[in-house]
């Protein structure tokens, strides 16, 4: 599985390489979100301004929202765009199955895309002698919620495989996100806060609130059901991809039939 | 010791409320060494049996054993499998080709350096060391195919499947790719080829099996496949006319003279009396009927089409 992580984490960085524009210019784009949220331009942040009002908590706010929106599409965006070009079917022939590689190649562009956030980050930081300071007890729920978003990515990959157009759904998908991320399920109460926090990443999300916005202490408890809804995510994801895997191939759909 | 014995493959597709019987009953066996050239027209189920060789398309009913392990229950069975398919890229066009042999070797189950290092040896072998560091993209389209071979061996599979592998390529690069065939089956290399170049097969197979509508109508040696197909008949060609007194001759031997051939029916032996009775009108051309695979393929096809 490591060397999977490896060759996908090469495959990732020569990729971005091959279009130096691309990548400039994604860099320019992140750079100037940061530091318009260092100069206190905090609608940039949009709806994530809701994390809190310092610095710290935009940057967070707006890290999860990207972070999430790449786990959630990238797989899929992946898949439809290799049916097309006909690669897909090459990487349906490992032996590691379909399945270790896409979760392989996840992790790989997580951590390009952190290793590209971060050092903007910290260039930033170090640019504009304004400091960070939010505890590292962030990063637990932020992984959480992650972990949940892979899984979705999972779903939405597996729709991929068998409708190939999906598009149009994908896109509709930054609402659901909003909704999910957003909603403050954690100050409801009854069986509107126990569905809501059933489901994907809204544990963890309410989680970062708790800490972020309301400066409350860290609550391992919560931590811990919010790692137990991504994990659950997860392989719920890994299953539901596994079956649309065998029924793309049932119904020979790999390929672009 | 067959590489790959497949038994009974069928596979019906159902979409759009239609059904598709694409496979009904294929059985294919391919030894080490051994080209075997799958034959067919247009939507005769080829690419789909390929692809359930491959573990790509589930089959309803039958076996696959590639190197004795069955690709559908057994994913390191894929290990002993390399496939190029039809009308695909087969590899990524913004990497290059040393990039690509490297990926999907680990991909395969090699690690870094070993894909790596065998991937230069194959660039070697097939030509491409200059351009290992160009994108592949910016490759023609006869080295892009010949990349997607190489990548397809990259982890040493016993079995290779290659479905259309000269489709598109100009005659230059199709003879390249032959060649590649040619060297790869006398190193013992078990290759499954699909193809409607039936001149390709003809070349390269030593055995052939046709498929129509699912079903295998026709599986043989190349050669024997040929010799049942031609005729026992001579042609003989000669400059100028053939007088009056000749041609009765020729017809009591047997021959039939049409204007400047002579058709020859009988016993080989008989053949000399034939160009006795030819002297001295000078032959051009003396020749045995022998049937290429594209009259064995027609007639073939046609056969089963009356039937
Ligand atoms: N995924 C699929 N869904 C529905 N029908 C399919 C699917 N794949 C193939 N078919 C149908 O199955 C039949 C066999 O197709 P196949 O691609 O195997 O033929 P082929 O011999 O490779 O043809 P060609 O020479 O054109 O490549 C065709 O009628 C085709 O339309
Ligand atoms: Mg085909």
């Amino acid at each position: 599985m490591l060397r999977l992580i490896g060759i996908e984490f090469k495959r990732s960085l020569l990729m971005l390489r091959r279009y130096p524009m691309e990548m400039v210019g994604q860099l320019i784009v992140i750079t100037m979100i940061f530091y318009g949220l260092f100069l206190g331009a905090r609608y940039i942040a949009g709806p994530t301004a809701q994390f809190g009002e310092r610095l710290d908590a935009l940057v967070v706010g707006y890290v999860l929202w990207t972070f999430a929106l790449f786990a959630i599409g990238d797989l899929s965006w992946g898949l439809m765009d290799e049916a097309r070009t006909g690669t897909l079917e090459q990487v349906f022939l490992s032996p590691y199955g379909p399945s270790r590689v896409y979760l392989a190649r996840n992790v790989a562009g997580l951590l390009v895309t952190l290793a590209l956030n971060l050092g903007i980050l910290l260039l930033i930081q170090l640019l504009t002698g304004v400091r960070l300071d939010f505890s590292p007890a962030v990063l637990a729920p932020l992984g959480a919620v992650l972990l949940g978003a892979y899984g979705l990515g999972f779903m939405l990959g597996a729709l991929a495989l068998l409708f190939k157009r999906i598009q149009a759904f994908l896109n509709l998908f930054q609402f659901v996100l909003m909704f999910l991320i957003m909603t403050p399920f954690e100050q409801f109460s009854g069986t509107a806060r126990l569905a809501g926090e059933l489901l994907p990443m809204t544990i963890g999300a309410g989680q970062l609130r708790t800490l972020m916005a309301r400066g409350e202490a860290f609550d391992p408890v919560v931590f811990g059901l919010a790692l137990a809804s991504g994990l659950a995510y997860l392989i719920a994801g890994l299953w539901v991809f596994g079956s649309a895997v065998r029924a793309a191939k049932e119904r020979g759909l790999l390929g672009g039939y | 010791m067959s590489v790959l014995v497949c038994e009974n493959l069928q596979k019906t597709f159902h979409s759009h409320g239609r059904s598709t019987r694409a496979v009904q009953g294929v059985s294919l066996r391919v030894g080490p060494g051994e080209v075997l050239a799958f034959l067919g027209p247009n939507g005769a189920g080829k690419t789909t049996t390929i692809k359930m060789i491959a573990g790509l398309v589930r089959p309803d009913a039958g076996t696959v054993r590639v190197a004795g392990r069955d690709p559908h229950r057994d994913p390191w069975a894929l290990r002993q499998l390399g496939a190029v398919l039809e009308g695909n890229r087969n590899v990524y066009w913004r990497l290059t080709p040393l990039e690509n042999l490297e990926y999907f070797g680990v991909l395969r189950g090699l690690s870094a350096a070993t894909a790596r290092r065998r991937g230069r040896l194959l660039l070697e072998r097939f030509n491409l060391t200059d351009k290992q560091n160009a994108l592949t993209q910016q490759l023609s389209r006869g080295m892009q195919q010949k990349l997607a071979i190489a990548v397809s061996l990259v982890h040493e599979p016993s079995l290779l499947l290659l479905d259309e592998p000269t489709l598109g390529l100009d005659v230059e690069a199709a003879e390249t790719v032959k060649r590649m065939v040619r060297e790869l089956a006398a190193g013992g290399q078990a290759i499954v080829l699909t193809t409607h170049q039936l001149d390709v097969a003809q070349q390269l197979s030593h055995r052939v099996a046709i498929i129509r509508e699912g079903r295998i109508i026709a599986e043989d040696r190349t050669d024997a496949l040929l010799a049942r197909f031609s005729g026992e008949q001579y042609e003989i060609e000669v400059v100028g006319e053939i007088d009056a007194a000749r041609r009765e001759r020729l017809r009591a031997l047997g021959a039939e003279p049409l204007n400047g051939r002579v058709v020859y029916l009988g016993v080989p032996e008989g053949l000399w009396d034939v160009l006795d009775a030819l002297r001295p009108l000078t032959i051009l051309r003396v020749e045995k009927d022998r049937a290429d695979l594209t009259e064995v393929f027609l007639k073939l096809i046609r056969e089963e089409e009356r039937a």
